[in-house]
């Protein structure tokens, strides 16, 4: 299955430019700082603009209280008393007032008449002509009367208009500035993005070509997008690893295999060619041709189990059982062997190891371990086999009397085919501990490699391998 | 400039209401500046500097047909006598 998504095509250059991320980013950069300058602009504008309207606002609603208190009190006549002593004060000629009864005659004030009647709302802003002026602005609360008149009371605010205006053309202004500063912003941003961008993608363009040398470059920020290319180039370290590893399994297979196949061949070919045609001799050639040919069988299974197991389809056969019937199988079956290689088989484990786990291949595992123990020691060595239960786990540990293997090497025993130096001369293909790795991390366990404890230039191997009581509750780690 | 200047004016009539009335304010005359005399007279307070300066500048300006800005001054005068501050401006 592709893992590709297919892209879509599109037209334009318009639609690259909004599809890209960087453009995203810059626009969303962008709208972010413009909400910031509209948010700034707009307390500024209701702590100095609207401070100031609603200062009149109330100034002029404390005047209509007065003034309608006032009428209660005294009437009409009062209430004009009043409007004529504030006019005689405002020296300013700011304030606006008109009273006018219930036909609406002008009983005092200053304006000529009070603005239509717009719906339920007291509150006008009106245009106030002079005579001998230019016009102004105002500000109007007008209030019906219990008697059917009607009371107008104000201020003009051209001034304060003016003030208004002053700081509108200043924001304006501010905000022009910030537009710029957020398209300049997010120019710079988007190029910053793509430069940053620019050696991982031109990295991916050329292994995308079939090169997979190329690395991410990083830069000693260690940001974001190091940390990016970083995982990248983990990526591609381990990718390489990977192809290297197939790479070098199929040449094992092919250096392993093509020996038993030409001996095979060849076997069979120079009987066919005997001429003195002794059927005892074909039949010596064709049982020889068949055990070279069930080699190469024994080695494709191997390679097939232990693909199997690693995809791990046999978790299935998972069930509960006894790891100690188990060693005690393998060390019947390999005491005879090291008997008979001159070793001695030493076991230890408790009564019962119960765990869960595929009876079949825990038993291959400990066969696997058990027969590189008794190929790899000298005659009179000692094998130890040991296990303990631990809280909840079971450590299985194999020891021989061997050369040993070198610290790289234990790096490397578990890949297919990989036989080290001092194996070269013993039988074997190479699978067994890849096996027995793959088998240990389908349990979820651990497997690793140690010293036996013998002198330095034959300290022996110690295989130890740790399985989960219950298989899969553990990380696997070998 | 200009062209922000006509934006701000597009914008500002755009955030005032649609139906800005015009009121027709009141001219100031003769009759104002002889009722503030009136009530300046009846104060005795008026007879006292800086109110009776100012009273006096405002009659005068009305009597020459200034009368926007002698009943300026009368108004300041009315101001002074009730302990106003009003004196800083002629």
């Amino acid at each position: 299955m592709p893992h590709s998504r297919l892209r879509r095509q599109h037209p334009g250059p318009v639609w690259r430019l909004f599809s890209s991320a960087g453009f995203r980013f810059a626009a969303l950069f962008a709208a972010v700082f413009l909400l910031a300058a509209l948010a700034f602009g707009s307390v500024l504008w209701w702590g100095t603009a609207g401070a100031l309207e609603r200062q009149t606002d109330a100034a002029i609603r404390a005047d209509v209280h007065a003034l309608t208190d006032r009428w209660r009190d005294g009437g009409a006549p009062s209430v004009a008393e009043a409007i004529e002593e504030r006019l005689a004060v405002d020296a300013e000629g700011q304030t606006l007032y008109l009273l006018q009864d219930a036909d609406g005659a002008r009983q005092a004030g200053n304006l000529a008449e009070l603005p239509r009647r717009d719906g339920n709302s007291a509150w006008h802003s009106v245009t106030l002509s002079h005579e001998d002026g230019p016009p102004g602005e105002g500000r109007l609360m007008v209030v019906e009367l219990p008697d059917g008149g009607r009371l107008g009371v104000g201020r003009e605010v051209g001034e304060k208009q003016q003030l208004r205006d002053l700081l509108t053309e200043g924001l304006a202004w501010a905000t022009g500035a910030a537009l710029v500063c957020a398209i300049i912003g997010a120019w710079l941003m988007r190029r910053a993005l793509e430069r940053r961008l620019a050696a991982a993608s031109g990295t991916a363009a050329q292994i995308a070509g079939g090169d997979l040398s190329p690395r991410v470059p990083l830069s000693p920020h260690d940001d974001e997008f190091d940390r990016l290319g970083a995982s990248m180039n983990t990526m591609l370290d381990r990718i390489a690893q990977l192809m290297d590893g197939v790479r070098g399994v199929s040449d094992a297979i092919a250096h392993d295999l093509r020996h038993p196949i030409a001996r095979a061949r060849n076997g069979l070919e120079e009987a066919l060619l005997d001429e003195a045609n002794d059927p005892a001799a074909l039949r010596s050639a064709i049982e020889r041709g068949i055990t070279d040919l069930d080699n190469v069988s024994r080695v494709f299974q191997a390679v097939l189990r232990i693909a199997e197991v690693e995809h791990g389809a046999r978790r299935a056969a998972f069930a509960p059982l006894d790891l100690a019937l188990l060693l005690a199988d393998a060390a019947e079956l390999y005491g005879a062997s090291a008997e008979a290689h001159g070793q001695v088989l030493e076991t230890e484990w408790p009564e019962s190891l119960p765990l869960v786990g595929d009876r079949d291949l825990l038993l291959q595992v400990l066969a696997n371990l058990l027969d590189n123990a008794v190929k790899f020691s000298p005659p009179g060595a000692v094998i130890r086999v040991s296990a303990a239960q631990e809280e909840d786990a079971v450590l299985v540990r194999v020891a021989d009397q061997g050369p040993g293997l070198s610290v790289p090497d234990r790096a490397r025993v578990g890949e297919r085919f990989f036989r080290a130096d001092a194996a070269r001369t013993t039988p074997g293909s190479g699978l067994g501990l890849s096996l027995v790795r793959a088998v240990v991390q389908m349990h979820g366990g651990a497997l690793w490699f140690a010293d036996a404890g013998g002198p330095p230039d034959h300290p022996g191997l110690a295989v130890l391998l740790r399985l989960p009581v219950s298989a899969g509750t553990e990380k696997p780690a070998a | 400039m200009d062209l922000l200047r006509r934006d701000v004016v597009l914008l500002l009539l755009l955030a005032m209401p649609a139906s800005a009335q015009e009121v027709r304010v009141l001219p100031l005359g003769e009759a104002e500046c002889v009722e503030l005399s009136a009530r300046l007279a009846r104060n005795a307070r008026a007879w006292r500097d800086p109110a009776r300066g100012l009273a006096a500048e405002g009659r005068r300006l009305c009597r020459d047909g200034y009368f926007r800005a002698g009943v300026a001054k009368l108004r300041r005068a009315v101001r002074a006598t009730q302990g106003g501050a009003d004196t800083a401006r002629p």
